[in-house]
């Protein structure tokens, strides 16, 4: 069955969630990837929006957080207190799944603006969440475009850390957890156990390495071999297509 | 003396120089009539807080009724960002203090708490929390757990001199009921000096009295009460009414242009007298029937 590299985002991002977690979800695909993991393998899952929404059912796409037809159905609807904090704070969320619009190496996200922080700059959205939720998720999971210009050497801006510099570094800033995977259009990546570099997990079907790391700003670490990312099932593909954004709002 | 005002009077109390904490989030519940009239009586030089950014904020911004922000960043949602916070940060006419969403809710937490500050896992590593040391050195520090001896952030109180939130519905002592999400209104409204509520309706007492769990807001923290239909319009009251996108789209075609933003708030600010002035020019009862929220969808 014919899918596009978004759907294929999506489907990735759902396999990284398991059943009975607690996942912590911004606007966009990883909403997208939230619900269709609910309604396949983790029914027992709980999704939390950060401004006070706990596993809403929604049967309109909203146009993000803030839009009521996404708390649809929630079984509690709170505060940024209850959610960011007493769940994710205390520690209690197990995957953070965050975008970006620019992430390095290390997996530090950057959200907040392009170009010269001291200079010439455009400001854009900044952490809302992000930077919570990349600091006190257990794992955290990034779904951005595969493109020079988003996954850079480095950053103009750490909005919410990765492994900060690499090896101990998030450890030394006083933070676990960490950015366990970053899902693009054409490829997923890990990070090395020790030095905390971006390395190749598997590499989306239609795709070759050489079109992965020269479509990069930076060369991850290659493993000796590297699957093909899993195809997306025909019922994942109709969960996406008639119910989860049948207005193709977020699966473009 | 009697809460219930109209919303000039409400607004007229809000000194120049000012700490004001909205209550909008993005599209939703934010403080809109009362940021017009704040342009129209021409208070200045404000200082805006936000867990994070919203359009009523966006809006002060663009007419420049504001010098500081303190915020967790923000945007429009889909419909866009903040075009007049952004194009004011990017040329240093106003002042930007970024943190992330719980790291402000855990200011005014610590407010309403009373606390001398709060410990805090966010921000440590990034760039927010380099930019904050080197902005306002004072708000952010470390101290050492007495219990643990592991050193911690710690962030200082944010306490806003009038907490202004749009609700669903309050009494007269404006006891004020908020459906749907809160975001940060419950600590905002606590750790402020005090509230002017802003209420689709204003009911008798004794109907609060009835569902008291459904307060939020106590009335004994309450200055002003001002009952305003469609007080949030462009954006959404949960229960109530829907977003209406293409009044959100408008503005944001006209934000962060200097020009396009003068007429915006030419055509809706200072080109209508009041509210209801407003209301008519957006399209008036008919338009408003249409964006009145499903009793069981919420919107």
């Amino acid at each position: 069955m014919e899918y596009t590299p978004s759907e294929l985002m999506a489907v990735s991002g759902a396999r990284e969630l398991g059943d009975g977690q607690v996942v912590a979800v911004g606007v966009g695909l990883p909403m997208v990837a939230s619900l269709l993991a609910k309604r396949t393998h983790a029914p027992d899952m709980a999704i939390v929006f950060e401004i006070g929404v706990i596993d809403s059912e929604p049967v309109h796409t909203g146009v993000g957080l803030a839009d009521p037809r996404v708390w649809y159905r929630a079984t509690v609807l709170s505060s940024f207190v209850d959610i960011l904090g007493t769940l994710l704070h205390r520690g209690r969320v197990d995957v953070g799944f965050l975008g970006g619009l620019e992430v390095d190496r290390y997996g530090n996200l950057n959200t907040t603006l392009i170009g010269d922080p001291k200079g010439e700059f455009r400001h854009m959205v900044g952490s809302g969440g992000a930077n919570d939720i990349a600091s006190c998720a257990k794992k955290t999971v990034y779904i951005m475009r595969h493109e020079p210009r988003k996954l850079r050497e480095s950053v103009s801006f750490i909005t919410s850390p990765g492994y900060v510099g690499g090896g101990k570094a998030r450890e030394e800033a006083g933070l676990a957890g960490g950015p366990s995977c970053v899902i693009t259009d054409k490829a997923i990546f890990g990070f090395h156990p020790e030095s905390k570099r971006m390395s190749i997990r598997s590499i989306h079907p239609g795709n070759t390495l050489e079109d992965v790391i020269e479509t990069m700003g930076f060369k991850p670490e290659i493993p000796d071999t590297v699957p093909f990312t899993e195809a997306p099932s025909p019922e994942q593909l109709r969960l996406i297509r008639e119910e989860i954004d049948p207005g193709r709002i977020y699966v473009g | 003396m009697p809460k219930v005002t109209g919303l000039g009077e409400a607004v007229a109390s809000i000194a120049d120089g000012a700490h004001i904490g909205l209550s909008g989030f993005s599209i939703a519940r934010c403080a809109m009539a009362f940021a017009r009239e704040i342009i129209r009586q021409g208070i200045r030089n404000l200082t805006v807080s936000q867990c994070v950014g919203a359009m009523d904020a966006d809006m002060l911004v663009g007419a420049g009724a504001v010098d500081r922000l303190i915020y967790g960043g923000g945007s429009l949602d889909r419909f866009g960002l903040l075009a007049n916070v952004n194009a004011a940060i990017e040329t240093g006419t106003l002042v930007a203090e970024e943190y992330s969403s719980l790291s402000v809710a855990f200011r005014y937490l610590a407010g309403s708490l009373g606390l001398p500050f709060i410990p805090i896992r966010s921000l440590s590593g990034s760039d927010l929390l380099a930019r904050l040391r080197e902005k306002s050195g004072s708000d952010v520090a470390t101290v050492e757990d007495p219990f643990t001896k592991v050193r911690w952030l710690v962030l200082k109180p944010l306490v806003p001199d009038v907490a202004v939130v749009q609700v669903q519905a309050c009494d007269a002592e404006g006891n004020s009921w908020i459906m749907g999400p809160k975001w940060d209104n419950g600590e905002l409204v606590k750790a402020s000096g005090r509230a002017i509520v802003i209420a689709e309706r204003v009911i008798p007492a004794d109907e609060i009295r009835r569902e008291p769990e459904r307060s939020v807001i106590p009335g004994l923290l309450v200055s002003h009460v001002v009952e305003l239909p469609f007080g949030a319009h462009p954006t959404s009251v949960y229960r109530e009414y829907d977003y209406d996108s293409r009044r959100i789209e408008e503005y944001v075609e006209a934000g962060g242009s200097r020009d396009a933003f003068r007429a915006y708030l030419d055509a809706y600010v200072f080109g209508v007298k009041n509210h209801r002035e407003y209301l008519e020019k957006i399209g008036g009862r008919d338009k408003l029937e249409s964006l009145r929220a499903d009793p069981v969808l919420g919107y």
